[in-house]
């Protein structure tokens, strides 16, 4: 009876403590405690620490399978690491999924693996860590510029969003060389796009400047596009034959059908520059799982993880792309300024979806 | 063969009918027949159970409205500090009803919903016309053939026309191209490819509704207007369709709060076509960061406006509906008219129609499943054609694990959807409690609020509320609890009023206790309507698509958002196979009920 009195005084107490009192560790003060240590005590540290939290809750936007077996291998490496896999979800919705949780003070997720121009919400309400890791010297030199000077993510691939045309339907002497071609009025009501994106809007902002771009929009409004959701399945349609140019796409979809069927009608207009963005690995600022959650973001650059991004013809940044040549002229960003990105909203808004 | 079980008589078949008719023309509140018998409020464990029935009502009902008011009424998001302070704003309005975009939406949604209504209204109402009413062949199978219908899933449909009427790629297209070299004569992504696809998605619910109105006519009326000399025509007309008017104003009016909150079909075809409605504006407005929660609360404002305008309609219809009711004590067999040679021309119109509503989609889908690769039908095409995509699905946890959990959540929450309703339309029709037709108000309210704002809205409130059920079937579950409550408890009430106040009576009387009395008693009496309203909503949970989608994570997928993913990857060929798997299994589930249905004697309900 004694023993019980004193475990709820001892409860009530602990309850009444002020917040401060019980001096907590922030996920960006062990990070930067981490940062001081030397390679093999760090990386022994942040095993150690994973073991003891046990468990990593982990937003994937690879779509399917390709998650399931990238955290597979994952597990074999660490297989005293239990990994709950969100996975089936876009980028953006991921990034919304993040933000909502915090706002509601519900700290779920540990990682998000996203597309870099999607990180600017999160960034701006600093719900994302600061982690110092040293992983990112695996980095390529073309792939540098993603690296986060405040260490607020970790580049770990590259994706590609260019133009591409069903190659049965235009002919070569006509396949689209640059970004105003999407204006061309052979495609008149043959080019698609999907629903307005961030990372397509900055891509065009990197490669020819906000007034350019304000422009391209406009024109491509006039030539009546396609607005239609789901990546992988507009390729699909203008395959087999329902549209004649991907506007805005990832190019190596149509390389993965080609492989499997090679008389898939698939081209990518290369005479087009390419707008490369950083997949990154986001930390949450406010994890439960500091260690785990680090565990992964250093563990998306080891080779096995970079031979795999390889293997899904998604550009890995510390190897060679798998498909694109050395000639394919390549625009890499990150995102476009908050107030920027507004405005290019609003004019996709005004002339392309017509709202 | 020869059991009244395996033939029900056409008596039968006019007190189902009937009963479809008392179910949409309930009245609220009590019914003019429910007198109640419990004057005074006993409590114990009755009134235990209504006092979790309102806290229950109130969380699962008021707490979604105040929450969608609420939000548009606030610019910060759900979560941040300021959201919870008591300075409201109109912002929000003010934004939306600024720009130009708000009142497009708003004239498509009108639109698109009155044409879709119009179509369904007059495809539904020719089919029940021709089974109810004529003496054309055929009718019985052309009746059942309709009501399959409502087992496939409603993006499936969308999805097959899409298949069917693409612009280049579509098998119609294709074909026609083919045999006159005319290219594209339709286009499936446009407005009227919209209303066409609509339409044929609501024709089973206009017909179940018609069909039980032309039932229920009295047929005394009718013969006394042909022996005063007037015509069929002349009778049609002064007669018959007079008295159908309420029946006919409420169906209308239960479509078009339909079409208006219909979401599949506008995502798929309206996100091309240009065409933007309340819903996919909602949709859109809800998957971007930072979420324009304010902007997606102030469409939803206006689809919860219109919605409860067009109930206002329907109840003082209803009401309306009563005065023109003629269903006595007396059975009897209404009259068919004879058609003479023209009854083959209605038999096969109404088969034509039939095979565009059910068969068309589901053969496209069984085509498309057995492809390799998607081609237009030729000798090549079936000789290519294996079980491969089938066993791919197998093969996938990502598209099993969803199977059996829809396959979990539809009987569940149907289980438990049935027991508040049953319980709700006790209180309501068998007491005399003050403040029972709240209860009943609280049940039927939901019925304005679109599926893609309730999900929204479970998913706020579970976010800010600290209970672990984001990710779980769960939360899935709770919404679906309040989604179909208004219906069940439409079937529900209509069981509940048949049954005499003196059982209930003699069993306080004879001493025995509320609960058992409704668990001995009430609920065995009740069995016809809560197994008909179990099997509805076991089929629409089981098929639900824009809930699931707002509330879906990894481990609580449903069948129908695989569904949308595997249309959103281009996968059209697996996602043909699932359609048809996912057939099969409500087929499976549909059969089970039927013999449970049977084995309490209560088939006809259905």
């Amino acid at each position: 009876m004694k023993r019980l009195g004193f475990l709820v005084l001892a409860a009530i107490a602990a309850w009444s403590l002020p917040p401060g009192a019980a001096a907590q560790t922030t996920p960006d003060q062990i990070y930067a405690e981490l940062a001081k240590l030397p390679a093999a005590e760090r990386q022994q540290r942040l095993e150690d620490g994973a073991r003891r939290e046990g468990k990593l809750v982990l937003i994937h936007t690879m779509r399917g399978n390709l998650s399931v077996d990238h955290v597979a291998l994952f597990k074999k490496r660490y297989p005293f690491l239990g990994v709950s896999l969100e996975g089936d979800i876009g980028s953006q919705d991921a990034a919304e999924r993040l933000y909502a949780e915090e706002t509601a003070g519900r700290h779920l997720t540990d990682v998000i693996n996203i597309a870099l121009p999607d990180v600017t919400t999160l960034a701006g309400k600093t719900m994302v860590a600061r982690y110092p890791t040293p992983a990112v010297a695996a980095l390529l030199p073309p792939y540098r510029g993603f690296i986060d000077a405040e260490n607020r993510w970790t580049p770990w691939y590259w994706s590609e969003h260019g133009i591409s045309y069903n190659a049965r339907l235009v002919p070569k002497d006509k396949a689209p060389t640059q970004w105003t071609d999407l204006c061309n009025p052979l495609f008149k009501g043959s080019v698609s796009f999907d629903p307005a994106e961030d990372r397509y809007l900055s891509g065009l902002y990197a490669i020819m400047g906000e007034e350019a771009t304000e422009k391209l929009l406009k024109c491509i409004g006039d030539n009546n596009p396609i607005i239609q959701r789901g990546h992988t399945q507009r390729i699909e349609l203008m395959l087999a034959g329902d549209h004649m140019v991907q506007g805005d796409n990832y190019l190596y979809h149509g390389i993965s059908v080609q492989r499997k069927n090679p008389s898939a009608p698939y081209a990518i207009a290369y005479a087009v520059p390419v707008m490369g963005f950083a997949g990154i690995a986001v930390i949450n600022r406010n994890t439960t799982r500091p260690y785990a959650a680090a565990l992964w973001t250093d563990w998306t650059l080891t080779q096995e993880s970079q031979a795999y991004v390889g293997s899904l013809l998604r550009g890995p940044v510390a190897l060679k792309h798998p498909y694109l040549p050395d000639s394919a002229k390549i625009v890499t960003y990150n995102d476009a300024p908050p107030d920027v990105a507004k405005r290019l909203l609003g004019y996709w808004n005004r002339y392309v979806a017509k709202r | 063969m020869n059991g009244p079980d395996r033939h029900p008589s056409r008596l039968a078949i006019a007190r189902r009918r009937r009963a479809y008719t008392r179910l949409w023309l309930a009245p609220q509140g009590d019914g003019a027949s429910a007198v109640p018998s419990a004057n005074r409020f006993h409590y114990g464990w009755r009134g235990l159970a209504l006092a979790l029935l309102i806290v229950f009502l109130a969380y699962q009902v008021v707490v979604p409205f105040l929450m969608i008011i609420w939000t548009s009424l606030k610019t910060a998001r759900p979560g941040e500090s300021e959201f919870l302070d008591l300075t409201f704003t109109l912002a929000n309005y003010v934004r939306a009803f600024e720009s130009a975009s708000f009142w497009r939406t708003t004239v498509n949604t009108l639109s698109f919903a009155l044409a879709s209504t119009t179509f369904a209204f007059l495809m539904g109402a020719f089919i029940a016309w021709v089974v109810e009413r004529t003496n054309t062949p055929l009718a019985r199978l052309i009746g059942f053939m309709l009501i399959g219908r409502i087992i496939i899933p409603g993006i499936l449909i969308a999805i097959s026309w899409i298949l069917i009427a693409s612009p280049n790629i579509g098998l119609l297209n294709q074909v026609v191209l083919e045999l006159t070299g005319v290219r594209n004569v339709v286009n499936i992504y446009s407005f009227w490819g919209m209303v066409w696809v609509q339409a044929l998605e609501m024709v089973p619910l206009i017909y179940l509704l018609l069909s039980a109105a032309f039932q229920a006519m009295d047929p005394r009326l009718e013969e006394a207007s042909t022996m005063t000399g007037a015509g069929n025509w002349r009778t049609l007309r002064r007669i018959s369709l007079p008295l159908a008017l309420p029946a006919v104003g409420a169906a209308l009016l239960l479509l078009f709060v339909t079409a208006i909150e219909t979401f599949e079909v506008p995502l798929l075809m309206g996100t091309r076509a240009g065409v933007r409605v309340y819903t996919t504006e909602i949709f859109y407005d809800t998957s971007r960061t930072p979420i324009d929660w304010g902007l997606a609360a102030t469409y939803s404002m206006a689809l919860l406006v219109v919605a409860i305008v067009l109930l206002f309609f329907y109840f003082r219809l209803i009401r309306h509906g009563e005065r023109y009711q003629t269903i006595t004590g007396k059975d009897y067999r209404p009259r068919r008219i004879d058609l003479g040679g023209w009854r083959y021309l209605t038999c096969v119109l109404s088969l034509l129609l039939v095979f565009l509503i059910t068969g068309v989609p589901f053969l496209m889908m069984l085509y498309a499943s057995l492809l390799p690769f998607y081609q237009a039908p030729s000798v090549a095409a079936v000789e290519s054609m294996s079980l491969a995509n089938y066993w791919s699905l197998f093969q996938s946890s990502k598209t099993i694990a969803p199977m059996i959990n829809s396959a979990i959540l539809g009987p569940t929450v149907a289980t438990a959807v049935i027991l508040i309703v049953a319980l709700i339309a006790y209180f309501v029709h068998k007491t005399r409690i003050r403040g029972r037709k709240i209860l009943d108000f609280l049940a039927f309210a939901p019925i304005a609020i679109p599926s893609v704002v309730l999900g929204a809205t479970f998913f706020w409130f579970y976010l800010l509320v600290p209970l672990p059920i984001i990710g779980t079937l769960v939360i899935i579950g709770l919404a679906y609890l309040t989604k179909y409550m208004p219906v069940a408890l439409r079937f529900v009430s209509a069981s509940m009023m048949q049954i005499h106040n003196e059982l209930d009576e003699a069993a306080q009387v004879a001493g025995v206790s509320w609960g058992r009395n409704f668990v001995k008693v009430t609920l065995p009496l009740l069995r016809p309507g809560l197994l008909a309203a179990w099997f509805w909503v076991m089929v629409h949970a089981y098929r639900e698509l824009t809930i699931a989608l707002m509330l879906a994570r990894s481990q609580n997928r449903t069948a129908a958002v695989v569904i949308l993913d595997l249309w959103e990857e281009g996968s059209f060929l697996l996602l043909s196979a699932f359609g048809v798997l996912m057939f099969i299994v409500l087929m499976a589930l549909s059969i089970v009920a039927y013999l449970v249905g049977r084995r309490f004697g209560v088939q006809e309900q259905y």
